[in-house]
């Protein structure tokens, strides 16, 4: 056996390396033209630049280089010092590894991050080369579009993701025809079985829709697209801004280039002239899908680039549970929500009982889960299971499941829990010895509810003036719940609800949580859950959610620290500003004054008692606003003021980078065009957020995992979000620090890599058919239900990474995450940060709205207003843009040729002001006025209406945006609603606690 | 042969209107010759739910209805213009788009399932996604995006369509007498009324629910049917036929005289809210605000706002 010595073999290999590197670099002009000659597109690509190009090892022992002329490529041997641009190799193995043309892009980055390759020469010539090559990799993908399924009929079937649910899209000359739900075909993985009271329950081997996802197709081509880049008419960047015409005057065409520089040069004179945090950056609420080209990916990573004061988001579906529930049982990771895991199971299996309080998951589809919980409430029916339904309006879950519907006044909730609570403590109707053993401070509130402390006994006699429900049914309501094995039922998936979004909403999911602790929470057939969520899914099969952070590098503010970031290896990136606006706070901010909040924290449930002021201490108020994403406007409280915060000089400057031109791109000085995720590659799994709602798939009847084709070009002149600020960063000089020169398809490519998928199916099988269908588990590897270890005192035994350890002030994974490490109905939490807050106390209470029966504005104003959250649109998705989902005659009503939002009162109500179903109103109170389609029903009762929030515009009568007299007319509902905090150390919204009055539109035709 | 029939279940309907978007997803913007033009954007809707409410709060019940061509075999459009609406043999009635111009063709169908498309000037509907179900897919598009299949199509002999019909009660959303393809389950929740109540007592000066009651619908005296009062001592009692006329509902509760309580079925559902046995009436379900509850309010409010709520009211005054 010959031993080469060490020093033979490095030479030898060093030489095999040359000789690679060589022989592909001396294929490269040729492979590049080929590839011209196959691909018009490429070739014309290849004439973007005429230059020379070198490409050497760093010793110069090898090198050859490149001119590039007319789209025509040629190579010579040897060193041109006059390249323009220069790649440069460290040595002859690190060239081989990047340019053998099968290589791991692992490799690549890693070689890049150690300086093993360097690239020189002006920015656009130095990205366009490099680009180049990794085009070369894609190729076939890219440039001859193989991908997707080709259907007998000739049209192309594509996949994508919409917070809908995942869609099949079919396209036939670059034209998308439909947009369908996914059937399953024979490879995909079967279906699981639930055996549940002699009865065997299988959902359907496919996937479903909400109808926002089965509109798309129409919001795509919808003809309020921004297609091109606008600038204001007004606006003049080195004259007059005309910022009292934000949302008032029109705007004109300009070139991407003219508006990039606009915005680049505005983003370097503002931080220059003001230092950080003077450039501000909002994201809005979901209106595209994907774990690459989203807003918790690369906007992330584009404003930690920046530098940006961002906008803090309240938590605004979850609010109650986040400033009040998790105090009692921890769970803030996911901002007060409770475990998931087998609850479909055993509440099918065991429980006697449901009630759904300020649940509705048949209109939020749970969270972008389509209508995957429908038929698992189908079956409660089928098992026979009696509910009760208890919202003020007669919700679709309510309309749809049927049973019973008790109807509190909004706000008060907390009160018929309380009594709830009494009658069982007055009948020894809970579980002692679970309250016993595994919850803590029960006397505290015993007190409380009996009366020991304020001589009030909060009986169901007590809360029947509050709630308007009669006691009789209250006492019968607790009988049946304290004798049975019930599931509780709060919001859409768990522990969402608009009941927690009033004024002192935490009081409700405080009572919740208390009472499911009474009765043994984590018990068979006692436990959170809405059939929603917790199916039983394989949970183990790793696939990241969007929340997960993507590219964004960012490991502190998104959930790539637990979940992405070790496994695909990225740049990492960090916001070096930490200046923060609160967005319930942002007009007043802008406008001038400082405020001060509390910021929700999801690493522990003391984090929320960190109190941030604005402006922060070294750092700037905002003068540039990069608004990205949907409107504030019809989500969130009193929202004339989001638009009053545009008009004037405090803002100097606005770019919004819209998919349509409504709500806040209306303000803006220059838009900047973005497509739809239809238009664009990405990469995601069905309903998976991850993040703040860990293992969100858990909704579905089966894990979806799917590339998102780019299944036509974009639209007009309009460009992928991610090239976007791609080009912005180039102008800063920060193309390779944004993107590490990856383009969205290589990101999604690696994004693959690092996840499980890569063991299950190839790239190229898996962009030719779009999809995955992770199997279900086998009965024996199912998730131990929710909160069972807890109930039996075992060690936490449920698949998930959180609390963090330091949140166990005992031994690690042995309690909840409190300070007794109990269910705590007396909060240590709270009652170390302030024990005499009278609005929020250590133990639970009924604290009476604000603005509710008996208040102040009572006096001028009888009716009580919820606007929940919506069923045909998310958010402000959906919404508008002239699609047909607002022919859904329960969306919008079609009055005189103007679509007017719903607006839904008593009948009798309505008979008493003189209006009749079909009539146009006007609601209003003293923050303002909005013209809505009058439905009277009898889904509320007398005294209460109803109307979804986050209508997509905000437009006034008087074209005078923010003004004090204005009336809204396209239903921008949150125009009326409060701004005040739910309760004063939360940054949470109290919208459902709001007071209005109706009258008949006397003022003639609109729109 | 097998034939297109279609089921609608409005048990099952949630009330998506994915249906409806599916529609106008395959024909709006798309023309599928020679089946159809393209469908209008904005209304004109081949398929649609209607929202329907029965009772009163908080004893409502909602339902949906959808419409769409009930593809009759004996058709009033056929008959009235037989060279227009041409029937396929699988049972499918399509509009020869090319002889569709005359806008009184929408008056045609009784259900009002013909529309006119405005901006191409010619009459149209349902074609049962024909264009699709003959290039093999299985059902059309609004059965495909139907979350519980509320929609169902059933393509089968017609001898075995009667036998399902029968097993399952299916039901005309009219008489019957066009023949419809398209038929009904569930349809009470629709077309029948119901009465619903509570059941109550009083006990040591406490009003109690009556749970378990057992009550009766009698109609001339005689029970037509029966049922308990639940856990909320409510009760509900369905499907009675519109203009019944005069009826009682008899609940029985231990020791109690038993309650008859006089009701009149015209076209709407009845409540009885709240019958409360040895005399008078409970609570209703709802209890509105009154001054009491104002006060009440006052005592549970933050000091701050209750001061404020108390000048608002005397200024009122």
């Amino acid at each position: 056996m010959t031993t080469l010595s060490q020093e033979t073999l490095e030479k030898s290999l060093k030489i095999f390396n040359k000789t690679i590197v060589g022989g592909t670099l001396f294929t490269l002009d040729k492979l590049l033209n080929v590839l011209g000659g196959l691909s018009p597109k490429f070739k014309q690509e290849l004439k973007e630049h005429n230059i020379t190009v070198q490409l050497r090892l760093r010793d110069n022992s090898y090198g050859r280089w490149f001119t590039f002329q007319d789209g025509v490529v040629s190579g010579r041997d040897g060193i041109n010092k006059d390249c323009i641009v220069e790649m440069i190799f460290d040595d002859e193995a690190s060239a081989r590894r990047v340019t053998a043309l099968i290589r791991s892009q692992f490799d690549f980055v890693n070689a890049a991050k150690q300086g093993q390759i360097v690239l020189n020469g002006p920015d656009a010539e130095a990205m366009w080369f490099s680009s180049l090559l990794l085009k070369v990799f894609a190729f076939d993908v890219l440039y001859l579009g193989n991908y997707g399924t080709k259907m007998p009929n000739g049209e192309m079937r594509y996949v994508t993701g919409t917070n809908g649910g995942p869609l099949f899209v079919y396209v036939k000359d670059d034209k998308i025809i439909r947009v369908t739900p996914i059937d399953f075909d024979n490879e995909d993985a079967d279906m699981w079985t639930i055996e549940a009271r002699g009865q065997k329950l299988t959902p359907p081997k496919r996937t479903t829709v909400a109808p926002y996802a089965q509109g798309w197709k129409q919001m795509v081509y919808s003809p309020n697209r921004c297609l091109y880049p606008m600038k204001r008419v007004d606006f003049d960047p080195d004259g007059d801004r005309h910022y009292e015409n934000r949302g008032v005057s029109g705007y004109e065409r300009i070139s991407w280039d003219e508006a990039l520089d606009i915005v680049s040069k505005e983003m370097v004179r503002v931080r220059r002239t003001y230092g950080p945090g003077s450039i501000f950056a909002s994201t809005g609420s979901h209106h595209n899908w994907g774990s690459i080209g989203y807003y918790l990916s690369c906007a992330k990573r584009f404003f930690n680039c920046i530098g940006a004061t961002m906008c803090m988001h309240n938590p605004d579906s979850w609010e109650g549970w986040a400033w009040g529930g998790q105090h009692h049982f921890g769970g803030s990771a996911r901002n007060g929500g409770t475990e998931p895991y087998g609850t479909v199971e055993d509440c099918l299996k065991n429980s006697e009982f449901i009630v759904f309080w300020s649940s509705d998951p048949e209109s939020t589809s749970g969270n972008y889960a389509g209508q995957e919980g429908t038929i698992r409430r189908e079956w409660i029916n089928k098992l026979g299971i009696p509910v009760v339904h208890i919202d003020p309006y007669q919700n679709a879950t309510a309309a749809f499941v049927r049973g019973r519907w008790i109807c509190p006044r909004p706000a008060t909730d907390s009160a018929l829990g309380i009594a709830i609570a009494n009658v069982w403590m007055h009948e020894g109707l809970y579980d002692k010895e679970y309250v016993e053993q595994r919850t803590y401070g029960f006397e505290k509130w015993e007190e409380y509810v009996l009366g020991k402390t304020d001589g009030i006994d909060k009986t169901p006699e007590w809360q029947e003036d509050i709630t308007g429900v009669p006691a009789r049914t209250v006492r019968a309501l607790a009988r049946y719940w304290g004798t049975h094995k019930t599931y509780l039922a709060c919001g859409s998936m768990t522990s969402f609800g608009s009941a927690g979004r009033a004024a002192f909403g935490t009081e409700w999911a405080r009572v919740c949580v208390c009472l499911i602790a009474m009765q043994g929470l984590g018990k068979p057939g006692v436990n959170f859950g809405t059939l929603q969520y917790g199916t039983p899914l394989d949970t183990k099969f790793w696939f990241p959610g969007y929340a997960d952070g993507g590219f964004s590098g960012d490991f502190m503010t998104s959930g790539a620290g637990v979940a992405l970031y070790n496994r695909m290896p990225q740049t990492p990136s960090i916001n070096s500003e930490y200046q923060a606006i609160p967005r319930l706070l942002l007009p007043e901010a802008i406008m001038g004054q400082e405020v001060t909040w509390h910021q929700l924290g999801v690493y522990s449930v003391h984090s929320q008692f960190m109190q941030l002021h604005y402006p922060a201490p070294g750092h700037e108020r905002v003068r540039m606003y990069y608004k990205y994403g949907g409107s504030h406007m019809g989500t969130q409280p009193d929202s004339k003021r989001y638009a009053k915060q545009y008009r004037n000089d405090s803002l100097e400057f606005v770019v919004n980078q819209s998919v349509w031109f409504e709500g806040e791109a209306r303000f803006a000085d220059i838009i900047l065009p973005a497509c739809t995720n239809f238009e664009r590659w990405d990469i995601g799994e069905f309903a998976s957020c991850g993040g703040y709602i860990d293992k969100s798939y858990l909704q579905n009847n089966s894990r979806v995992i799917f590339v998102q084709h780019k299944c036509i070009e974009p639209l007009g002149e309009s460009k992928a979000d991610f090239d976007i600020f791609q080009e912005i960063a180039n102008r800063l000089g920060l193309w390779q620090v944004y993107s590490e020169g990856n383009t969205e398809y290589d990101w999604a490519k690696r994004y693959y890599e690092a996840t499980d998928m890569k063991r299950v199916m190839s790239w190229n099988q898996f962009i030719k058919k779009g999809y995955y269908v992770v199997p279900p588990c086998s009965e024996g590897r199912r998730d131990p239900v929710a909160f069972r270890w807890y109930a039996e005192g075992r060690k936490k035994d449920t698949p998930e990474l959180t609390p963090l350890p330091s949140e166990y002030y005992g031994r690690y994974g042995e309690s909840l995450q409190t300070p007794s490490g109990k269910l705590e109905f007396e909060c240590q939490t709270l009652k170390r940060f302030d024990p005499n807050d009278e609005e929020r106390l250590p133990i639970c209470t009924y604290i009476h709205s604000w603005e509710g029966v008996g208040s102040e504005p009572y006096a001028k104003y009888r009716l009580q207003l919820i606007s929940p959250h919506s069923k045909y649109s998310f958010h402000t998705m959906g919404d508008l843009k002239d699609t047909c989902i607002n022919d859904i005659q329960e969306h919008r009503m079609l009055i005189d040729g103007h679509r007017y939002w719903i607006f839904r009162m008593n009948t009798k109500d309505a008979e008493e002001r003189g209006l009749k179903q079909g009539d146009i109103v006007e609601v209003y109170n003293d923050r303002g006025k909005v013209l809505c389609g009058l439905e009277t029903t009898e889904r509320v009762p007398q005294g209460i209406c109803h109307s979804y929030e986050s209508c997509a515009d905000y437009v006034t009568l008087e074209n005078d945006p923010g003004g004090d007299d204005t009336t809204e007319i396209m239903g921008c509902i949150n125009n009326l609603t409060p701004g005040r905090f739910i309760t004063k150390h939360a940054h949470g919204l109290s919208v459902n606690s709001c007071l209005v009055e109706v009258r008949k539109w006397e003022g003639g035709k609109v729109g | 042969m097998k034939k297109f029939h279609m089921i609608i279940d409005l048990e099952k309907c949630v009330g998506c209107f994915n249906c409806m978007l599916a529609c106008k997803d395959e024909h709006v913007g798309n023309k599928w010759l020679p089946y159809t033009e393209e469908q209008q954007k904005h209304e004109d809707k081949w398929i649609c739910p209607t929202m329907t409410e029965r009772g009163e709060a908080p004893y409502t019940e909602v339902t949906y209805v959808t419409r769409l061509c009930q593809h009759c075999d004996n058709a009033p459009c056929a008959k009235k213009y037989p060279d227009v609406f041409v029937k396929r043999s699988d049972g499918v009635m399509l509009i020869d788009y090319r002889k569709a111009k005359n806008k009184d063709l929408v008056d045609a169908c009784p259900y009002g399932m013909v529309s006119w498309n405005e901006e191409l000037g010619c009459a149209q509907k349902c074609t049962g996604c024909s264009h699709l179900i003959d290039d093999g897919w299985k059902e059309p598009r609004c059965v495909q995006t139907c979350p519980l299949r509320a929609l169902q199509t059933v393509y089968c002999e017609d001898n075995e369509w009667d036998k399902i019909v029968e097993k399952q009660g299916l039901k005309p959303i009219t008489d019957g007498s066009n023949k419809p393809r398209v038929m009904y389950k569930n349809l009470y929740f629709y077309n029948k009324c119901f009465v619903k109540g509570a059941l109550c007592f009083d006990q040591d000066g406490i009003e109690e629910a009556a749970i378990d009651a057992k009550v009766e619908l009698l109609v001339g005296g005689i029970c037509v049917a029966q049922t308990q009062s639940d856990f909320l001592g409510e009760f509900y009692i369905d499907r009675i036929p519109k203009n019944s006329g005069k009826m009682q509902i008899r609940a029985t509760y231990g020791e109690f005289e038993p309650i008859i309580a006089d009701f009149e079925i015209k076209t709407k559902s009845v409540v009885l809210d709240a019958l409360k046995f040895g005399g008078g009436s409970g609570k209703p379900a709802v209890i509105l605000p009154n001054e009491h509850a104002n006060e009440q309010a006052l005592t549970h409010m933050i000091p701050k706002d209750a001061e404020a709520a108390r000048k608002a009211f005397a200024d009122k005054k």
